[in-house]
């Protein structure tokens, strides 16, 4: 730290983050001519030599259970729930998670890829139910760059028409499974629709890449490129521009302005010389994650910024939201019992899903709680693990010997798992703040995290285990996990379904918000915000679809202000 | 396979490890339960054995807990027409790897266990388990695998099975014998997914049909 490296060079755009707004920002940024730089806190990431696909859980360690890494063995994110060294806090009596994964493309290259648009209601909530925030931005606003992440990165789904659930630029989706066939016919008796989800994983090539060869392994990132990460997707159109250069292991610590409050460049700290280095430039894109991007703005402390970078109207850190989880509502299905042995590893995820089925029952007030969720469901013969064969006496009595063995390959692939997915409403009692009592190995102050869910969330967890239950008897299955009201309906954790947005809230009114319509700081035109911190709203729809293609849209209009010269 | 919510391993469970074996649940079903945070981090260890007749160095069984545990796995999973026993799967191997792994109660629930079987084994038979003749093992055996008959002073001992029961029959079911007994039938590279197979199909319809008459 005591060493200056001055960096002479200034760039049209330096870029914190290379993950889905970050990758998505040089993408945009480069292909119009801009000279960029873009920083990762973590080290290269080379998906093709990396991923673990097609390894056998018999051949790795544990047999691929979990040692220090949060989801397992195979999983490909590097870092996961705690960080070495990276810490962070929460409130007494509270607990946010904060998943972060420290490597080129951050989590895109693990996540679900689970790719949804948010619909027209999403944008204006506050109007429909007066609850929570209007975005300054319509779906109509934002369309036509759905379109173009769509066709980019390669989405499967289908064409459906139904309420507030946006049909894209979809590529064929992959024929169900067999449980997943089941699982719909007993939504179809109930009035809940069922229909192919939505993924960004190709089933036709796509610029170069090979179709999706349906080993289920995506989580472990794709040797093939079959599915989007930002890595195989994002960078390489970027690097062959010319125009950009990455930093990896760049733990960017400041953003530094000039006398009129302007941010001019970044600070980060290089990893491997432990020593400060500056970087100037002409624009500032923030794509390190809501939480990160909005822990940078409060630690750029200036004259012109004493309470941090671009938080004059004091919103930076707060109305933080993840989504509604509410897992584990398993059911046993004794109908899927002893089915003849196939493959039913199909695509990393499912091949169907729940979209939120009850907007008129909403607006006719006629549920307890505003706002949507999706159901996610999984289960079928997948790979065996060091797991697989825990309970078995629960459906086969107990035993040993000939009969026990037979037993248990009739239970393969006879359970099915639900999951919620659901709206949060923003609220004044989640957000962070930094705590400038303690720094982590880089000298930068940590976050501190407060969250609580309100009954809108907790009631909508209770009504997911209600469906969940009814789905499974109307498959004619047993349920096999319970919750209640003294657990507030397992509702996840906030951080746990790692979907954290709002920490620098865009808007139409500089006192009311952070960013401008085009995520563009108020109080310096040179700053602008890419990953989940600009939302307004989480809608029930997975985020990072919504994050690239509101990336796209701003990453236009840098560019289009930069040509403009009024930046 | 079971689904291991009717029974989680304490302090050892990730549940995305579990649901990713049991099914291919999408990768953005992140149930991860309080668990986690307290497995310890430790080094990386080689992949045990495939097969009973590698090499393996012993981490946490003493030679008597050895030669028990052998002699238990067998009789859960034993050689069939289908496949070999659970020591020829290594499966003794990779439960000694697991609980050093996973050390805490885990490691202390299978290890008093196998004290509590050996003092019942004496009272009843005056011999430690491993030294009594099969048709007194097997009536040992009866005592305590079966939850929902056995007597409540067994209690202790139907835990302690049911625990090494999940053990044997997952370290039989992940090993590549046991991959190929069931069978599972993924990790390929197909070029064209071919959804749910008719005859799959027909055999749901058949169970549905037996499941509305029974």
């Amino acid at each position: 730290m005591s060493e200056l490296i001055p960096s002479p060079k200034i760039y049209d755009a330096v870029i914190v983050g290379s993950g889905a707004g970050g990758g998505v920002a040089g993408y945009v940024l480069t292909r119009a001519g801009a000279k960029c730089l873009m920083l990762e806190a973590g080290d290269w990431y080379d998906t093709a030599k990396q991923s673990k696909m097609m390894e056998w859980t018999y051949d790795a360690p544990h047999r691929g259970a979990s040692h220090g890494h949060t989801f397992g063995y195979f999983d490909a994110a590097v870092g996961g729930w705690q960080v070495e060294g990276e810490p962070y806090l929460s409130a007494p009596g509270q607990e946010f998670r904060w998943f972060r994964s420290r490597m080129l493309g951050g989590r895109t290259n693990h996540w679900g890829r689970i790719s949804l648009r948010m619909g027209p209601y999403d944008f204006k909530p506050y109007s429909r139910d007066g609850k929570g925030f209007d975005w300054p931005i319509t779906y109509d606003d934002l369309a036509p760059y759905y379109d173009k992440t769509e066709e980019l990165i390669g989405v499967f789904g289908s064409h459906e028409g139904l309420e507030n659930t946006p049909d894209g630029k979809f590529q064929p989706a992959p024929k169900p499974r067999c449980y997943e066939l089941v699982i719909q016919k007993a939504c179809q008796k109930l009035g809940i629709p069922c229909i192919p989800s939505r993924l960004s994983i190709i089933t036709q090539p796509l610029n170069g890449r090979p179709a999706c060869h349906y080993c289920g392994q995506c989580g472990r990132s794709c040797a093939t490129s079959s599915n989007f990460s930002s890595p195989t997707v994002l960078l390489p159109p970027a690097l062959k521009t010319g125009n950009l250069e990455i930093r990896c292991n760049a733990m960017a610590r400041e953003v530094l302005v000039d006398g009129e409050g302007r941010a001019t460049g970044v600070s980060y700290i290089d990893k491997k010389t432990r020593k400060e280095v500056q970087v100037r430039s002409k624009v500032v894109v923030l794509a390190a994650s809501a939480c990160e991007s909005a822990r940078l703005l409060l630690n750029s402390k200036s004259p012109r910024h004493p309470n941090g970078l671009a938080n004059s109207s004091g919103l930076v850190g707060k109305y933080l939201m993840d989504t509604v989880g509410a897992d584990g509502s398993d059911g046993f299905l004794p109908i899927l019992m002893d089915l003849p042995p196939h493959n039913c590893d199909g695509v990393g995820g499912m091949h169907l899903y729940m979209p939120w089925w009850n907007y008129q029952r909403q607006l006719r007030r006629e549920l307890p709680f505003a706002r949507g969720y999706h159901i996610e469901f999984g289960g079928g013969r997948g790979m065996p693990g060091p797991y697989s064969g825990y309970g078995t006496e629960k459906f086969l009595g107990g035993g040993y010997g000939v009969e026990l063995k037979r037993g248990v390959r009739k239970l393969h692939g006879a359970f099915v798992g639900f999951s919620c997915r659901g709206e949060m409403i923003p609220n004044e009692d989640s957000y962070c703040e930094i705590d400038p009592t303690v720094v982590d190995q880089w000298g930068v102050p940590v976050l501190k995290f407060h969250f609580k869910w309100t009954q809108d969330e907790i009631l909508m967890a209770k009504h997911s285990r209600e469906i969940f239950e009814e789905i499974i008897l109307t498959a004619g299955g047993e349920v096999l996990s319970r919750f209640s009201a003294d657990d507030n309906w397992g509702i996840s954790k906030g951080g746990e379904i790692i979907h954290e947005v709002g920490t620098t809230r865009m808007g139409d009114d500089r006192r009311t918000s952070v960013l401008n319509p085009y995520c563009q700081a108020w109080d310096s035109k040179t700053l602008f915000v890419t990953d989940g911190a600009p939302f307004c709203s989480n809608a029930d729809k997975n985020p990072t679809l919504s994050i690239m293609a509101l990336a796209w849209r701003t990453s236009e209009y840098i560019a289009e202000q930069v040509r403009k010269g009024s930046v | 396979m079971a689904n291991e919510e009717a029974k989680k391993p304490e302090g050892a469970l990730n549940r995305r490890d579990v649901l990713r074996a049991l099914t291919t649940v999408p990768a953005a079903l992140v149930p991860i339960g309080p668990a986690v945070a307290r497995v310890a981090k430790r080094q990386a260890r080689p992949p045990v054995p495939q097969s009973g007749t590698g090499e393996y160095q012993r981490q946490t069984f003493d030679e008597h807990e050895w030669k028990t545990v052998r002699l238990l796995s067998d009789y859960i999973i034993p050689r069939d027409e289908r496949s070999g026993s659970a020591t020829e799967a290594a499966v003794p191997e990779f439960i000694d790897d697991w609980l050093a792994l996973r050390g805490g109660e885990a490691l202390a629930a299978v290890r008093g266990g196998l004290i509590w079987l050996d003092l019942e084994s004496q009272r009843a038979y005056g011999r430690d388990f491993v030294d009594s003749p099969p048709d007194q093992q097997k009536q040992m055996l009866d005592r305590i695998a079966f939850p929902k008959t056995a007597a409540p002073e067994d209690a202790a001992g139907v835990t302690f099975f049911n625990h090494l029961r999940d053990l044997v029959v997952s370290g039989f079911f992940s090993s590549k014998m046991g991959v190929q007994d069931l069978p599972y039938l993924g990790n390929q590279m197909l070029s064209e997914w071919p959804g749910c197979p008719s005859e799959v199909m027909e055999k749901i319809r058949k169970n549905e049909a037996k499941r509305r008459t029974a």
